[in-house]
């Protein structure tokens, strides 16, 4: 069985990372649609996606909850299985969690109320993916779906899903949030507290300071529940259920994305780094044939002169293509016992219509496929 | 004529369309047409190499402006440099501004605080556009920014007109309306978004006009990037339409991307009324032989 068949069978959540720009919320919308060729049931949740692939999938930006994606004559056999998708909504996550975790209903509507608190996800670097997690942790004990593909948000590099959570902590720590709220404590924090309050005073003015301070002090107290979803999240990642996918394009830094993936990733962070897609890949057009002009005799000396032009171009996506099937065997061999590469072709520009989702995920479940390497 | 009639430039776009190559092309253009010229990109992690330094053979450039030439400066602007220079100017005494940049829940609340880490980028960004000779002339009179991607770009660009909004007076309120008074001035400050030929990048790149129109900055242009090459004349493309029909050759992605470039540039610029500029694909090797800077140059001569 080839490995992306294995996985989709086998794995409760697929983790789709990878640098902006990839194709990596096509590749979890194609990994989806071909779970739900096998008969899963399956959601998608992306973060703000390109407007055409919601297009495509038929659903609203920014729903409140996930949306059924109409599959029907995408998929071959009369399978039980079913496609939702989810474009997320950072702020109506953060809704939630206020809702459900504050004191009092007062408490939670000063907070939505506070203009700090309304531009919270918008500001805070790492929200989007700290929010993601939190979406996901609404699921995981929800036996709606049997996968759950998670197309992390996009960053200028893969590993910054991994780190964003705790970069968003250091923002949304409790001990710094009590700093920003007066009259507790021993003296040094207080003097503290006194400085930031001058520092704050001269920089915003009272008012903005105030509000802030009403912000630290509403939103301090949600900390501790959202710290201990995430610390579960975390355990949860960490478990035999959740496998995580890199998704690279072949560029000359995917080797060194991958190496560094894979360290921080596997290595220190204990996680399950199934395997690589290397997506938009050229390794398809092995087999193909080189034009040659006048090869047969009598040609039309048009097409001669037309293949004649042709052949610069020619001879590089032949170059290319073995570019690429080396970058596949260099990555293969970096990812060790149990990890795999898996290729797949460059659409153009029909990769992210819904013909072009579901020629990928025909690709995907394509048993004789030999465009994958352990 | 393109691009030097400006005081800054914002270089945007997403991830992987050659922005940053761009906005050193400009650059060096820029200063062979003897201007002044510093390119900036944004560092979000202090540590990481710069992109824009490596193209200069600096991939260690840190947050001094660097030379390269006499008109020529590459720089990076950092959250951190722009909350100090903030505090030096803010707080009334040394003893307090000490005290502030030691503290240890300062620092944290700078970094980690709603948009402050934005406002010390935008600080940083507003003292390099305000700095001046002894003679008491702009330092630089053309500003180029390697932006961040799309998400990124629109929090820094709008962020003026929301921290406004939090924050109505004091000295942050008039710092920002001092970059507003700039970057939001169509006659000093323009966004060019870079992007490629193909539909996707083309429908995002305009999503990105109605970004950043709606943070009141001006889009002067796109600038469409690696545009294949068509050596083909019509009767050549038929034959060979028909002959890729009988097999499968290499060349035939080449072709499909020639006729999907073409698409995507005349989509665009039915959808997009400001000047749409192409440049060719080139094999990115050393930027300063990069032949990107010449096509630039040729379009700075350009009239518009």
């Amino acid at each position: 069985m080839n490995p992306i068949q294995d996985l989709i069978r086998t794995r409760k959540v697929i983790v789709c990372c990878g640098a902006g720009g990839v194709g990596k919320t096509t590749t979890s919308a194609a990994l989806g649609l071909a779970a739900a060729s096998v008969g899963k049931s399956v959601l998608v949740v992306t973060i703000d996606p390109s407007k055409r692939l919601a297009e495509a999938l038929g659903v609203d930006r920014n729903p409140e909850r996930p949306i059924p994606v109409d599959i029907d004559g995408l998929i071959d056999k009369k399978s039980e299985g079913s496609l939702s998708a989810w474009m997320l909504d950072p702020q109506l996550i953060a809704d939630r969690v206020v809702e459900r975790f504050s004191g009092s209903n007062r408490d939670a509507s000063t907070l939505m109320n506070n203009p700090i608190y309304q531009n919270v996800t918008a500001m805070v670097a790492g929200m989007q993916e700290y929010t993601a997690v939190q979406a996901l942790y609404e699921f995981i004990h929800d036996d709606r779906y049997d996968l759950i593909i998670l197309d992390t948000p996009p960053s200028r590099d893969a590993l910054r899903f991994l780190d964003a959570p705790e970069r968003a902590s250091a923002f949304l720590d409790r001990r710094i949030f009590n700093l920003f709220v007066p009259g507790e404590g021993s003296a040094i924090r207080r003097m503290t507290t006194k400085l930031l309050e001058k520092v704050m005073d001269v920089s915003f003015g009272p008012d903005t300071r105030r509000e802030l301070q009403q912000f630290f002090q509403l939103f301090g107290g949600l900390l501790s529940h959202l710290n201990h979803n995430q610390a579960e999240m975390r355990r949860f990642f960490g478990g035999e259920d959740v496998s995580f996918l890199l998704v690279t394009a072949p560029t000359s830094a995917a080797l060194e994305e991958t190496q560094f993936f894979s360290r921080r990733a596997t290595g220190e962070l204990d996680l399950d780094v199934a395997g690589v897609i290397l997506n938009r890949s050229l390794t398809h057009c092995r087999g193909w044939t080189m034009p040659i002009p006048g090869f047969h005799e009598g040609q039309d000396p048009v097409l001669s002169a037309a293949i004649l032009k042709l052949r610069q171009f020619s001879l590089r996506e032949q170059e290319m293509m073995e570019g690429h099937l080396q970058l596949k065997g260099e990555l293969a061999a970096l990812s060790g016992d149990k990890g795999w590469v898996f290729t797949l072709p460059h659409l153009g520009p029909d990769a992210s219509t819904l013909d072009g989702l579901s020629a990928i995920a025909h690709y995907m479940a394509d048993d004789e496929n030999d465009q994958y390497e352990k | 004529m393109y691009f030097l009639n400006r005081h800054t430039l914002l270089i945007s776009g997403k991830g992987g369309v050659g922005r940053t190559a761009v906005a050193a092309a400009i650059g060096l253009a820029s200063s062979r047409a003897k201007k002044r010229t510093l390119v900036l990109e944004i560092s979000y992690e202090e540590s990481s190499q710069s992109a824009l330094g490596a193209r200069f053979g600096r991939p260690n450039l840190n947050e001094e402006a660097l030379p390269i030439d006499d008109y020529l400066a590459i720089g990076r602007l950092n959250a951190k440099v722009g909350h100090s220079l903030f505090l030096r100017t803010i707080l009334p005494s040394k003893t307090l501004i000490a005290a502030a940049l030691r503290s240890k829940a300062v620092h944290k609340f700078l970094t980690a605080a709603p948009s402050l880490h934005e406002m010390g980028i935008f600080y940083h960004l507003l003292t390099l556009i305000q700095k001046t000779r002894a003679d008491g002339t702009r330092k630089y009179e053309l500003i180029i920014i390697d932006m961040p991607a799309t998400g990124h770009t629109l929090a820094l660009t709008g962020l003026p007109a929301i921290l406004l909004r939090l924050i109505p007076a004091g000295p942050i309120a008039r710092a920002l309306k001092d970059g507003q008074a700039i970057l939001n001035n169509p006659d000093l400050s323009e966004a060019w978004i870079v992007t490629l030929p193909e539909k996707l990048p083309v429908t995002e790149a305009l999503e990105l006009v109605d970004g950043l129109t709606e943070t009141d900055v001006t889009v002067g242009g796109m600038i469409l990037n690696r545009m294949p090459p068509d050596p083909f004349t019509e009767d050549e493309r038929a034959v060979l339409d028909a002959y890729c029909e009988t097999g499968h050759f290499f060349g035939q992605l080449t072709l499909a991307r020639i006729r999907a470039a073409k698409v995507a540039m005349s989509d665009l610029k039915n959808r997009f009324d400001a000047p749409v500029l192409t440049l060719p694909e080139v094999v990115d090797t050393d930027l300063m032989t990069n032949p990107l800077q010449s096509h630039i140059s040729e379009l700075m001569g350009a009239e518009s």
